[in-house]
């Protein structure tokens, strides 16, 4: 099949950046949409040029590492895939393919394709932990989680930390994606001791990064590669408000 | 936490928006329950609004909160929506097949119901208080010139009150989202409360200028 791509190509998050036309002739339908990309950057280099930059590592859906838009959407086209695990056969012959990076104030733009998301790492060290003794590992059924908690978390840690979710909101906010992470740990006894003081310096973090705020508009839940669920924002809220709530009724300095 | 804040962060201030917000939504459906006297009849309608204003004081307390959520809410709004304006590189870099035009919308129609409500005051609330020059309550709705007696009026008053029906059909979803409603076992109750209030509500606000600005006219 026959590709017509524009890339947006920009040195660096100072840059203006453009959209670049390429075309690539003959690629098999059933190569994964990266490994188009290389056989794009095979082909640049070869001509001495510039190859376009993208994050990528797994390539099996797992990390987060991959990531732009494809024709505006995070993570193109197909629902609940990575673009990592995007083929070819998604596109037809001779279609017209936008790519462009994550678009958000809080994620400057490195070079091309790939964008510095270390404001996703901040915000979970800021409180996305539990703090345990180290050394043996503890008895497996010490403490007993029903199921349903655990299957719930479960949900709530398939998150990658991929990014898409603040591409694919208007107001570029955090929130899916930090609601996954508190709705997480809350879930889970070993989470709930530090949980007051996890959602409030976690959205704290949010806040300061420059992230925008949650108008609920779902866009995330629809486009998030791993399918979180808006119900881990509702949690992340409850969470908020028990934790305020909590904090009137102790003292300063307890 | 202190109550600073709680009430500056983003989900603060979201919260004090569902709350606000709610809270008006409650009073809607008061105030519609004054209006509908407008049906029973001129003498029914000015006994209603006599009776209002014996309460004398409270009414004016009441007033006071109205206007102090209207005011917290609408500016909690505009400050997210410069905020997130701010987040979003390039404003038109989403997926808007994603995202519902209530949602897209809430700013604007938030600003156009702000802008009726300004009128609102100015006009009816003003005349039944200060200004009634011999007129009965019933008088000045249905048939002066601040009232349904002018076709502007009415039209206004019927796309102001559509755009607030738009407003909370994204609104009501959203503050049970924000106040944690959803996922819990309300969450269906509050899901069959909202239409009430996102659309029978603002249809019989409607109904009020339709017959009394048109239909009674024509029939
Ligand atoms: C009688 C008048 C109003 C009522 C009953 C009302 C009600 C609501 C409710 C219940 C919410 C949901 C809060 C949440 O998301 O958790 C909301 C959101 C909002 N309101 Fe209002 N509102 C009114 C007037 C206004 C005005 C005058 C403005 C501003 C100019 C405004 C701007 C907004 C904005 C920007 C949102 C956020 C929308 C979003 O979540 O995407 N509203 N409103
Ligand atoms: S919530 Fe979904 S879209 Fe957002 S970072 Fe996690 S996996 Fe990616
Ligand atoms: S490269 Fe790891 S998730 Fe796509």
């Amino acid at each position: 099949m026959n590709v017509n791509l524009k890339i947006w190509r920009q040195g660096s998050d100072s840059d203006k950046g453009t959209l670049k036309a390429y075309r690539l002739e003959n690629i098999d339908p059933n190569i994964s949409f990266l490994e188009m990309l290389d056989i794009l950057n095979i082909k640049l280099v070869k001509e001495k040029k510039d190859p376009v930059a993208f994050d990528h590592d797994c390539r099996e859906g797992i990390c987060g590492s991959c990531g732009f838009m494809i024709n505006g959407r995070p993570h193109g086209p197909q629902k609940a895939t990575t673009v990592c695990q995007l083929h070819m056969r998604a596109f037809n012959n001779e279609d017209d393919i936008l790519l462009e990076p994550f678009r958000a104030e809080s994620f400057p733009v490195i070079k091309d394709l790939s964008v510095d998301r270390k404001s996703f790492d901040r915000i979970i060290s800021s409180g996305g932990y539990v703090s345990t003794n180290t050394g043996e590992a503890p008895e497996a059924n010490s403490i007993s989680i029903e199921k349903e908690y655990a299957d719930e978390a479960f949900l709530s840690s398939a998150c990658i930390g991929c990014g898409a979710c603040v591409a694919a909101c208007k107001n570029s906010s955090a929130m899916l994606f930090t609601s996954a992470k508190v709705s997480h740990l809350s879930l889970l006894p070993q989470g709930q001791k530090e949980g007051k003081d996890r959602v409030a310096k976690m959205v704290a973090t949010m806040d300061e990064e420059g992230f925008g705020s949650c108008t609920n508009t779902g866009a995330c839940s629809a486009e998030c590669p791993k399918e979180i669920g808006q119900i881990n924002i509702a949690r992340l809220n409850q969470e908020y408000i028990s934790s305020s709530l909590s904090g009137f009724l102790k003292k300063k300095d307890g | 936490m202190s109550i600073i804040k709680l009430l500056t962060s983003s989900v603060g201030r979201k919260i004090l928006m569902a709350i606000t917000g709610l809270l008006l939504a409650f009073f809607m459906a008061f105030h519609l329950f004054g209006n509908l006297f407008l049906f029973v009849g001129e003498e029914a309608f000015n006994a209603y609004v006599n009776k209002l204003h014996q309460l004398g004081f409270l009414i004016r307390i009441a007033e006071f909160f109205l206007v102090l959520f209207v005011g917290s809410h609408a500016y909690s709004g505009i400050l997210l929506w410069i905020k997130n304006r701010k987040a979003k590189k390039v404003v038109s870099s989403y997926s808007k097949e994603n995202t519902p035009s209530a949602a897209r919308s809430a700013a604007f129609t938030g600003s156009i119901v702000f802008v009726f409500l300004a009128t609102h005051w100015s006009t009816f609330w003003y005349k039944f208080n200060f200004d009634l020059q011999g007129m009965s309550y019933y008088y000045v709705v249905t048939e002066s010139s601040v009232g349904f007696g002018s076709p502007a009026v009415s039209i206004f008053y019927i796309i102001a009150i559509a755009l607030l029906g738009y407003h909370l059909k994204h609104g009501i979803a959203s503050a049970g989202q924000t106040l944690g409603i959803v996922g819990t076992k309300y969450e269906s109750i509050y899901d069959n409360l909202a239409a009430i209030f996102w659309f029978w509500i603002p249809l019989g606000f409607i109904s009020i200028p339709v017959w009394f600005g048109f239909l009674v006219r024509i029939i």
